[in-house]
Parts: structure tokens; C-alpha cells; sequence
């Protein structure tokens, strides 16, 4: 594993509370794999004293660059968004399983807010696999959307919600989805938790894989403290253990995990 | 010529620097940091007799300079811990330490005897916070501690340590009754219990309400708890709580700590340990120290 510093090459605010952090770091962006995050260190003082999981969002492995996305949310968040462009950050990763790919399947990735995230690189590794792999967007907001041209340069279609009807359709983007369920083998979700469950379970209506990429709070960030755990399936029945987000998942076949409990 | 190495009550360690149980799992993830043979010892995260899931996440929540965990005691069993965990932990040279909670006294004795002498020493864990029956139950009153001390010590082979709770009225009366009944060694502090709520859901950041408070924050209580105790009791302490830098680990073994333990520093380090032990030797060179006990318990009170 990992722990170095790393030179931030730009950290700005791309619409209102949602900043994009580029940082160059070969050793990672060599490493680094869609689904999988670093830990951060967001601020040199014990004052904010954990560091902070962010999902990787895009990476140049070329030029060494890994991009991230994040919401401000509190203290660390707001740490983070205040490192000056030149200035290394303290990391931990890249950390955790990423999304895995199935070829020759017809995709759709489901994000909710900030949770789009970790689903742009995997989208550009669906259309840069071998044989390219078909995938559909399907982008949820509150009100504020970002990163749409992106995902559409990626994806077939790319759908879009928001909850106030101030861009795309308005209400849940697992409404719309539902309707195209039957175009898809494989799903691949990251959001609020409610918006994954629904996922998923539509997903199990029509025995579709899903994977679902959790968020929980983390100490350690490699697997030693326990902390960030989510309930997981174990043998037969009802039988659940406590799996790890961090190096278990954050990614987790839909059907080994109970997201609801 | 600086020897670090350091006797805890049979326990040979090449340094003072142990991990703290429940921070370090089995050591395999830091284990991919640094080489696991540079720590003095690793305190293993709490055994049980059973497997444990522990308790519902969040268990985690920031405060100042701290952190609140409420993990609960999740762990794969000991028998899990001797086929699994033992093995990988037994190609390093270094002390591992298996810290054990029970239910009750008999689950600890029981546990104590599976151990037999294959670690190099057992810590009593008798001041969890976050479990229902057992952990901190056994370890806030002296005659419970008495009892439990003195009734695994007849089933331990290897030097027995005593977790100390800072959940109590007077800590040198529970590290006297510890002592008493036969203790080799003392270690503290575990967490405090402490809350943290979420004013915008009115809710508690943890899922348990309640949890452990550890890091710099309790570093003050931590030292003086473990000054107090070292003047009260003959048996050697390993100091613990807040240790973040070779400073605050000096601080431990000038009140008169004869190993100390890293916990929460690692979260944010991992190598923490590592550098905490460099520390210590360099202060050793500048004032010219050649064994730990040449400035252990040296504090000049006013």
C-alpha cells in the first residue's frame, strides 16, 4: 500500500458545493482502477483529524493525473476544497475493489448527485475495452446538474433528472430507468442509499447484475479499524457479516449486500 | 550504544512501541506499509470466544482532535485468530499480544487456556465500552477486577495485562486491585465513553449513540491517568491514549511508562509507530540515554 504526497494541479469549484481536484501522481494513476478511492488527508492539523475517502473520478494515465469529484459536507470537505493549486496533499490509496467489467454485455450506469463520481471512469473504461461495451447514463440531481457533457461524450444516451424539474425530466432518474430495464444486463449505481436500493431492486425483478458502489464513514481506510462496515450475505438464509467498505468493496454485487438493515 | 529494547513483565520487546488492540486488526493491513518487525509489539483487535458482527455503522464520528468509535468488539473468534491470524503475525519478530472480552469470567479463563503460551502475552480487556455485558462491566468496580484478574491468571501461561477503563471514579484503586490479584503488567488508557449529535438530524453521529473517544484530544487524561497509576502499583504499565508523536510517547515513559501503545495516530500515519520509535531513539541520543529505564519514570514533579 501506499502514502505519499501529491502535487494538486488544480482544485475549483465546478458549480455551486461541487469542487473537481486534479492531482498528478504517476504511481497512482498507474495503480489506480474505476470504482476504487484514496484517502486523504485534508488538513495538517489535528483539528480535522481523520482523513477523508473520495472516490476517483477520472483518470489520465498518460499524464499521470487522477481527477476527483466532491461535495463540500463539512470539515473536511471544506479542508479539502481549500488546498492552493502547487501544494501536495497527503494520500493513502488507490484503496478498495473497483467496478469489474463484463464484456459483451449491455450496460447503464444509475448515479445520484455527487455519487456520479466513481461512474465516469468506469464509463470510460466500458467504451475503451476491446471490444466496446454499450452503456447508457442515467444522471439524477437535486436541482444543480454537472458533468453531463462529459458523461454524454462516454456514454450511448445519457438521461437526466432532477428532482425540482430545473434540467432533463423532472422527478427520480430510477423512475426513468425503470422504464428502459429491459435494455440492460448489466447496472452500475452509486448514490444515496434509497435511490440504490430501488436500483436494485428493480434490477432483481428482472435478474439483471447490479453493482452498487457504497459510501460509509471510514477511520483506517485499509481494512484494520472496522468501522466503515455494510451488512453482506453470508451462507444460507438470513445469515448477514459485516463486510468492509473499504477493501471489501467500495463496490458489492447487488445481491450480497442488504442495503435496507 | 542506544538498546531500546524493553521487558515487560516477561514480555521481550525489541522497543517500547506496541499498537494498540482494536486499531492494528491482525496487522496484514499495515503490514503492506512497513515491515511488521520494526514494532516493539502488536496488540491484537479484541478476541472472543465466538465470532462477533459487532454493532451497526455509523461507528465512527469526528470530534476536536479525536474520534468516537462504537465498533463493538467485531472479530472472527479466537479459534479463527490461532488458525488464520496467529500464523501470519508469527513471521515477524515482534511481541503479539491477543487482547481477549467475554460475557462472562468463565469465557475469559476459557479463552486465556486456548491462548496457552501461543502469544507472548494476553491483555485483559475489561473496559470495552461498546459492548452490552462483559467488556466495562468487569473493569469499573476493584472487587470485579479482583475477581476476573485472579481467576484468569490461574488459566494464563504467558504474562497477563490488565486494560484499565478511564470510565471510573479513582483509576489507582482498579490498577491496585489488578496488581493484587496477580497482574503482570497494566495497560491504559482505553477510549473514553463520549457522544457526538448531528444537529441538523437531531440525531446521534453514532449508530450506537454512545461510543469510545480516543486521539490527541485525551492525551491529557491518558498521562495523567497513567502517572497516578505508575505511583500507585510496583507492576510495569504500557501507557496509552492520544499517542500521535515520539514527544507524546516520551511523555508516557517520563510518568513512567514502560512500553507505550499507538492506536488512533495510525488511522492518519500508518507509519506512526515507526516514526514514533525513530523519535524515541533520537531523543535518547541527544541527551545521551542508552536504555529506556535511564529516563523512564524521570519526571521531576513540582
Amino acid at each position: 500500500m501506499n502514502c505519499q504526497k501529491s502535487i494538486v494541479i488544480s482544485n475549483k469549484e465546478i458549480c455551486s458545493g461541487v469542487f473537481e481536484m486534479v492531482i498528478e501522481d504517476k504511481c497512482i494513476a498507474e495503480k489506480a482502477a474505476a470504482g476504487q478511492f484514496l484517502h486523504l488527508k485534508p488538513v495538517e492539523s489535528n483539528e480535522v483529524l481523520l482523513r477523508r475517502p473520495i472516490s476517483i473520478h477520472r483518470l489520465d494515465r498518460e499524464k499521470a493525473l487522477i481527477t476527483l469529484l466532491y461535495q463540500l459536507k463539512g470539515k473536511g470537505t471544506v479542508g479539502l476544497s481549500k488546498i492552493a493549486v502547487n501544494e501536495y496533499i497527503d494520500i493513502i490509496g488507490p484503496i478498495g475493489k473497483g467496478f469489474p467489467i463484463e464484456s459483451e454485455k449491455r450496460c447503464a450506469i444509475v448515479g445520484g448527485g455527487i455519487g456520479i463520481a466513481p461512474l465516469m471512469q468506469l464509463t470510460a473504461d466500458l467504451k475503451a475495452f476491446g471490444k466496446p461495451i454499450s452503456c447508457d447514463a442515467y444522471l439524477g440531481f437535486r436541482s444543480d446538474v454537472y458533468k453531463l457533457e462529459e458523461f454524454s461524450m462516454l456514454c450511448d444516451k445519457t438521461h437526466v433528472a432532477t428532482e425540482d424539474g430545473s434540467f432533463g425530466e423532472k422527478g427520480y432518474i430510477t423512475d426513468i430507468f425503470a422504464g428502459n430495464l429491459h435494455k440492460y444486463d448489466v447496472i452500475y449505481t452509486c448514490g444515496p442509499k434509497i435511490m440504490m436500493s430501488k436500483i436494485k431492486e428493480l434490477c432483481s425483478t428482472k435478474k439483471l447484475k447490479c453493482y452498487v458502489s457504497l459510501e460509509e464513514k471510514m477511520g483506517c481506510g485499509v481494512g484494520a479499524c472496522l468501522v466503515c462496515v455494510c451488512k453482506t450475505k453470508a451462507g444460507d438464509g438470513d445469515s448477514w457479516h459485516h463486510s468492509k467498505v473499504c477493501c471489501d468493496g467500495p463496490v458489492f454485487d447487488a445481491e450480497e449486500v442488504l442495503l435496507n438493515d | 550504544m542506544i538498546n531500546t529494547s524493553t521487558n515487560l513483565a516477561g514480555i521481550k520487546m525489541k522497543s517500547p512501541v506496541i499498537t494498540a488492540s482494536g486499531t492494528f486488526g491482525f496487522g496484514r493491513e499495515y503490514g503492506s506499509f512497513y515491515d511488521l518487525s520494526l514494532l516493539g509489539g502488536i496488540t491484537v483487535k479484541g478476541l472472543t470466544l465466538k465470532p462477533r458482527e459487532g454493532n451497526k455503522a455509523p461507528r465512527i464520528a469526528e470530534a476536536s482532535a479525536s474520534i468516537l468509535n462504537s465498533v463493538g468488539l467485531q472479530n472472527p473468534g479466537i479459534e479463527v485468530f490461532l488458525d488464520e491470524e496467529l500464523p501470519f503475525l508469527r513471521q515477524y519478530d515482534t511481541a503479539v499480544i491477543a487482547n481477549i472480552a467475554g460475557n462472562t469470567i468463565d469465557e475469559y479463563c476459557e479463552m486465556a487456556e486456548r491462548l496457552g503460551s501461543s502469544v507472548d502475552g494476553i491483555e485483559l480487556n475489561i473496559s470495552c465500552p461498546n459492548v452490552k455485558e462483559g467488556g466495562v462491566a468487569f473493569g469499573t468496580k476493584s472487587q470485579s477486577v479482583y475477581e476476573i484478574t485472579k481467576s484468569v491468571k490461574r488459566h494464563s501461561c504467558v504474562p497477563l495485562i490488565v486494560k484499565l477503563s478511564p470510565n471510573v471514579t479513582d483509576i489507582t484503586e482498579i490498577a491496585a486491585a489488578a496488581q493484587e490479584a496477580g497482574a503482570d503488567a497494566l495497560s491504559l488508557i482505553n477510549t473514553l465513553l463520549g457522544m457526538a449529535i448531528d444537529v441538523h438530524t437531531q440525531r446521534p453521529m453514532l449508530a450506537n449513540n454512545v461510543g469510545g473517544l480516543s486521539g490527541p484530544a485525551v492525551k491529557p487524561v491518558a498521562l495523567r491517568m497513567v502517572w497516578q497509576v505508575c505511583g500507585a502499583v510496583k507492576i510495569p504499565v504500557i501507557g496509552m491514549g492520544g499517542i500521535s508523536t515520539w514527544e507524546d510517547a516520551v511523555e508516557f515513559i517520563l510518568a513512567g511508562a514502560s512500553s507505550i501503545a499507538v492506536g488512533t495516530a495510525s488511522f492518519i500515519d500508518p507509519f506512526a509507530p515507526v516514526r514514533i520509535t525513530e523519535g524515541i531513539v533520537q531523543y535518547m541520543e541527544k541527551y545521551g540515554y542508552s536504555c529506556i529505564d535511564d529516563f523512564r519514570g524521570k519526571l521531576k514533579v513540582f
